[in-house]
C-alpha cells in the first residue's frame, strides 16, 4: 500500500515538475505568441530552406511574410529554421564545410566581410539595378549599401535597419517634470545626468542629486547602463570623435576618446547612482516592472514594450554624451551560397523579391525597413519608433568595422567593457587589455 | 548416431580450438562492436584532434600551414586561459568537494529504513533528469538579484539583495551550487550500492562493543566506501572539469571574466572565433590536466584502499 502511495506521489511530483518548468521563466504576464522554431510554409514543389536568428517578436513576423508568400506563389515551400544567432554562426559555418549549406540565410551585414573572405557567399551584384537586376541601390542610404560589400563585391540584399535608441517610461518622466517629447533630449553628459538623476528615486522618494538620496535602497534606476555595453561603447565612442580601429590598423578603443566614453558610463553607476551595475541586473525585466526609467535598447524593443508591459512608453533617440551625436545599428541582410544551383538562386530570387516589395510589413517587427521608400511609407501614428530611430541611423548611424575577424574582437572586448562597468578593474586597464589582446586578432586576420 | 562417443570426441577435438582460446576470441568477438566505434569516433578523433593542434586551422579557410608548437606557445602566453584554468580548478574543487558531502548524507538519509524510502530515492535524484538548459534557466531565476526567490527568503531575516551571479567572490560559489543540487543524484545511487555492501554484522560487532552513531560512520561507513568515494571524486573531476553549460546559460563567462572556464574558452576560440587549430590545442592541454589530476587521485586515494 505504501509503496503504491510512494509511486502515486512521485508521479505526481515528477508532473508538477514539468508543469514547473513550462511555465515561461519571464515574471511579466504574458500571452504573446511564441516563435515557431520550424517552420514550413506551403506546400509547393520548389523547395527553399531558409535559416535566421529572428528568435524574438521579429521572428513572427517573418513567419507570417512568410505564409502570406507561400500563399500567393503556391509554386513554393519555404522551410523556415529560426537558430539563436551565435549557434547559427556555428552551425552556418558547419554547414558549409559539409558542403549543405541552406539556400537562403539571414545574417548581420558585420558578418558579409568573414564569410566572404571564404568564398562561400554568391555575388548578388546582378540582382541590384547596377548589374541589370531588380533591387534599386539608389533606395537604400549609402551606408547600408556599402554594409552589403565586400572588397568591392555585393554580396547581400538588406532586409532592414536596426539599431540603438532609448525607450522611455513616459509616467516616469511626467511624474519627475520631464518633458517626453524627443527633441527635447539632451545634446551633451552634463545635461543627461541631470535628466537621470531627477528619475532616480530611493525608497524615500529622493531623486539621486537628492543630499538625502540613499544609493544602497533605489526603487527607480534612470538609467542602465548594462544593457548591451558594447554598442553603448562604440556609440559614445564616436560620439567623441573616437574609432575602434584607425585608418592605418591600429585598435585605438583606449584612446582619450574611448577612455571618455567608458568612464561617463562608469560614472552613472559610480559617481552619479542613476544605474545598477551591470552584473545580476535583469534590464529588460527592469523596465517590464517599472524600476527603470530609461533603458538604451533598440528597434526590436518595440514589441516587447507594447505586448508584453504594461508600461506607458515611446522611443527616444540615442543619448548623446560626446560632442556630436552618434548611434550604433545593424543590418539584418539577406545571402545565397556560393553553391546555390541556379533554380533555387532564382526560387529565393523570387522570395526575396516579394520581401523587398513588402518591407513595410516587416516594420511590424519593430525594425526599421532598409528601402527608403518603405520607410517614407511608414504610417507615423503606427510606426513612431520606426521612423524616429530609423531617421537617427540615417543621419548618423555607424556600422561595425568591417572585418573578417570582427566578432573575435568584439570576445576580446566585452568582458574588458564589463569588467570596467563592474568595477573589477579601472577603465584604463579594461581598454588597455582589450586593445592588446583585439590587437592581436587584427593582426592576424590582416 | 555414432555407436561409440568418445571416439566421436576425440575425433572432433582434433580440430577445434582450446577453450583459453575459444572464450578469448568470444571475448574479443562481444567486444569488436564497441572497439570499432572506439576506434573511429574516440581514437580517431582524439588523433585527429592532436594533429589539428599543429596547424592554423580556421575551419572555412582553405590553406591550414603547419606551424609546429605556436598554437601551444600562444596558450602559455594566454592570460585569459589562465583565468579560465583557474576558474575551473575552484569550480571543481567546490563541487566534487559539494558533491560528494551531499551525495553521501543523502544517501545515508535515504538507507535507512524510513517510510517513503523509493519516494525520496526518486525525487532527491530527480534534479539530475533534468537537462543544463532547464538547470540554468531556472536557478538564474532563483539567484537573480531584483527577482529571486532566495534573496527574498533572505529578506525575512533582513538581509540586503545578495548579486549571487554578478559579485565576482561569489558567482563561481554559485555556479557551484547549482551543480551541486544538479548533479549530486548520481553519486548519491553509488553511495547507496556501496552503502548496501557493507555487511550487516560488522556494525552489529561494533554496536555491541559500544560504539555510537558516529564511531560506525568514522570507522566503519567510512573506511568501507573509500573505493566508491574514488569512483566518486574521480568521475566528479572528469565531468565537472568539463563544466560549460551553466556558466555559458547563467552568466556567459562574467562578471568580466569571473566566470570563464575552460571550457567556455575553448567553446569562444572554436565558435567564436573560428580558429580550430588553437581550440584542438586548449583541448589537448584540457585532457592532458584532467588525465593528470585523475592519475594524482587515483595515487592519493587508493593508498589504503581494499577491494
Amino acid at each position: 500500500m505504501f509503496k503504491r502511495l510512494s509511486l502515486l506521489l512521485t508521479v505526481a511530483l515528477l508532473f508538477a515538475m514539468l508543469l514547473l518548468l513550462s511555465i515561461p521563466t519571464s515574471i511579466v504576464a504574458q500571452d504573446a505568441e511564441p516563435t515557431p522554431i520550424v517552420g514550413a510554409f506551403g506546400g509547393g514543389e520548389t523547395k527553399i530552406s531558409y535559416w535566421n536568428g529572428l528568435t524574438g517578436s521579429d521572428g513572427v513576423t517573418m513567419n507570417e511574410m512568410l505564409a502570406q508568400f507561400a500563399m500567393e506563389n503556391p509554386e513554393y515551400e519555404v522551410t523556415s529554421e529560426i537558430i539563436p544567432w551565435n549557434t547559427l554562426y556555428a552551425k552556418l559555418q558547419a554547414a558549409f564545410v559539409a558542403n549543405q549549406p541552406p539556400d537562403l540565410v539571414l545574417m548581420h551585414a558585420s558578418e558579409v566581410p568573414q564569410f566572404a573572405s571564404f568564398g562561400v557567399l554568391m555575388d548578388l551584384g546582378p540582382w541590384y539595378t547596377s548589374g541589370g537586376g531588380w533591387f534599386d541601390e539608389t533606395d537604400i542610404s549609402t551606408i547600408t549599401y556599402s554594409g552589403m560589400q565586400y572588397q568591392g563585391v555585393t554580396y547581400a540584399i538588406p532586409l532592414d535597419n536596426h539599431g540603438r535608441g532609448l525607450w522611455i517610461n513616459t509616467d516616469m518622466f511626467e511624474a519627475a517634470g520631464i518633458d517626453t517629447d524627443p527633441a527635447t533630449a539632451p545634446d551633451n553628459y552634463e545635461d543627461w545626468v541631470t535628466l537621470l538623476q531627477a528619475l532616480t528615486l530611493d525608497a524615500d522618494g529622493n531623486n539621486a542629486a537628492d543630499p538625502d538620496f540613499d544609493n544602497e535602497n533605489v526603487v527607480q534606476w534612470g538609467y542602465v547602463v548594462g544593457e548591451w555595453p558594447r554598442v553603448n561603447f562604440l556609440s559614445a565612442l564616436a560620439q567623441h570623435g573616437g574609432e575602434m580601429v584607425s585608418a592605418d590598423g591600429h585598435i585605438t578603443v583606449n584612446s582619450d576618446a574611448g577612455v571618455a566614453a567608458l568612464q561617463q558610463a562608469v560614472d552613472l553607476v559610480y559617481e552619479y547612482n542613476v544605474s545598477p551595475p551591470p552584473a545580476g541586473f535583469d534590464t529588460w525585466q527592469g523596465f517590464a516592472s517599472g524600476s527603470v526609467a530609461v533603458i538604451p535598447t533598440g528597434t526590436w524593443f518595440r514589441n516587447f514594450a507594447v505586448d508584453q508591459t504594461d508600461i506607458n512608453g515611446m522611443a527616444w533617440p540615442q543619448v548623446q554624451f560626446g560632442a556630436q551625436p552618434a548611434t550604433w545599428f545593424g543590418i539584418h541582410a539577406f545571402m545565397l551560397p556560393a553553391s546555390s544551383t541556379p533554380e533555387k538562386a532564382a526560387a529565393v530570387e523570387a522570395l526575396l523579391q516579394w520581401i523587398s516589395a513588402n518591407q513595410v510589413t516587416w516594420a511590424g517587427s519593430g525594425q526599421v525597413p532598409a528601402l527608403l521608400s518603405a520607410q517614407a511609407a511608414l504610417d507615423p501614428v503606427n510606426y513612431p519608433s520606426n521612423i524616429l530611430l530609423g531617421q537617427s541611423f540615417s543621419d548618423y548611424g555607424i556600422l561595425d568595422y568591417q572585418s573578417t575577424a570582427v566578432q573575435e574582437m568584439y570576445a576580446a572586448l566585452d568582458p574588458e567593457l564589463d569588467a570596467a562597468l563592474n568595477n573589477l578593474k579601472s577603465v584604463e586597464d579594461a581598454l588597455n587589455d582589450a586593445t592588446e589582446r583585439m590587437q592581436q586578432v587584427l593582426d592576424r586576420a590582416m | 548416431m555414432s555407436a561409440n562417443p568418445r571416439a566421436r570426441l576425440t575425433k572432433s577435438t582434433r580440430f577445434t580450438i582450446s577453450l583459453k582460446t575459444r572464450e578469448m576470441l568470444a571475448a574479443y568477438a562481444f567486444l569488436a562492436p564497441f572497439m570499432a566505434f572506439f576506434l573511429v569516433f574516440v581514437v580517431r578523433a582524439v588523433v585527429e584532434a592532436v594533429r589539428m593542434s599543429f596547424y592554423d586551422w580556421h575551419i572555412l579557410r582553405p590553406s591550414r600551414p603547419y606551424i609546429g608548437i605556436e598554437n601551444y606557445l600562444e596558450l602559455v602566453n594566454d592570460d585569459v586561459w589562465w583565468i579560465a584554468l583557474q576558474n575551473t580548478i575552484v569550480f571543481t574543487a567546490l563541487t566534487v568537494i559539494g558533491t560528494t558531502i551531499v551525495a553521501l548524507a543523502a544517501a545515508v538519509a535515504v538507507t535507512r529504513p524510513i517510510r517513503g524510502q523509493n519516494f525520496f530515492r526518486v525525487l532527491l535524484y530527480t534534479p539530475g533528469l533534468l537537462s543544463v538548459g532547464a538547470v540554468g534557466l531556472v536557478w538564474v531565476w532563483l539567484l537573480n538579484t531584483q527577482f529571486g526567490i532566495v534573496n527574498y527568503g533572505l529578506s525575512f531575516v533582513g538581509m540586503r539583495p545578495v548579486n549571487w551571479l554578478g559579485d565576482p567572490g561569489l558567482v563561481i560559489p554559485s555556479l557551484s551550487l547549482t551543480s551541486i543540487w544538479w548533479g549530486f543524484g548520481f553519486p548519491m545511487l553509488i553511495f547507496i550500492a556501496g552503502l548496501q555492501g557493507i555487511p550487516e554484522q560488522l556494525y552489529e560487532a561494533a554496536r555491541i562493543d559500544g560504539g555510537g552513531s558516529a564511531d560506525l560512520f568514522w570507522y566503519i561507513t567510512l573506511p568501507l566506501l573509500r573505493p566508491t568515494i574514488l569512483f566518486v571524486t574521480v568521475t566528479g573531476v572528469i565531468a565537472h572539469f568539463q563544466v560549460f553549460g551553466q556558466p555559458f546559460i547563467m552568466t556567459n563567462g562574467g562578471p568580466g571574466r569571473s566566470s570563464y572556464s575552460v571550457i567556455f574558452y575553448l567553446y569562444q576560440i572554436a565558435w567564436t572565433a573560428f580558429r580550430m587549430g588553437y581550440g584542438a590545442a586548449v583541448a589537448v592541454c584540457i585532457a592532458v590536466i584532467m588525465a593528470a589530476l585523475t592519475s594524482v587521485q587515483f595515487l592519493v586515494l587508493s593508498r589504503r584502499i581494499e577491494y
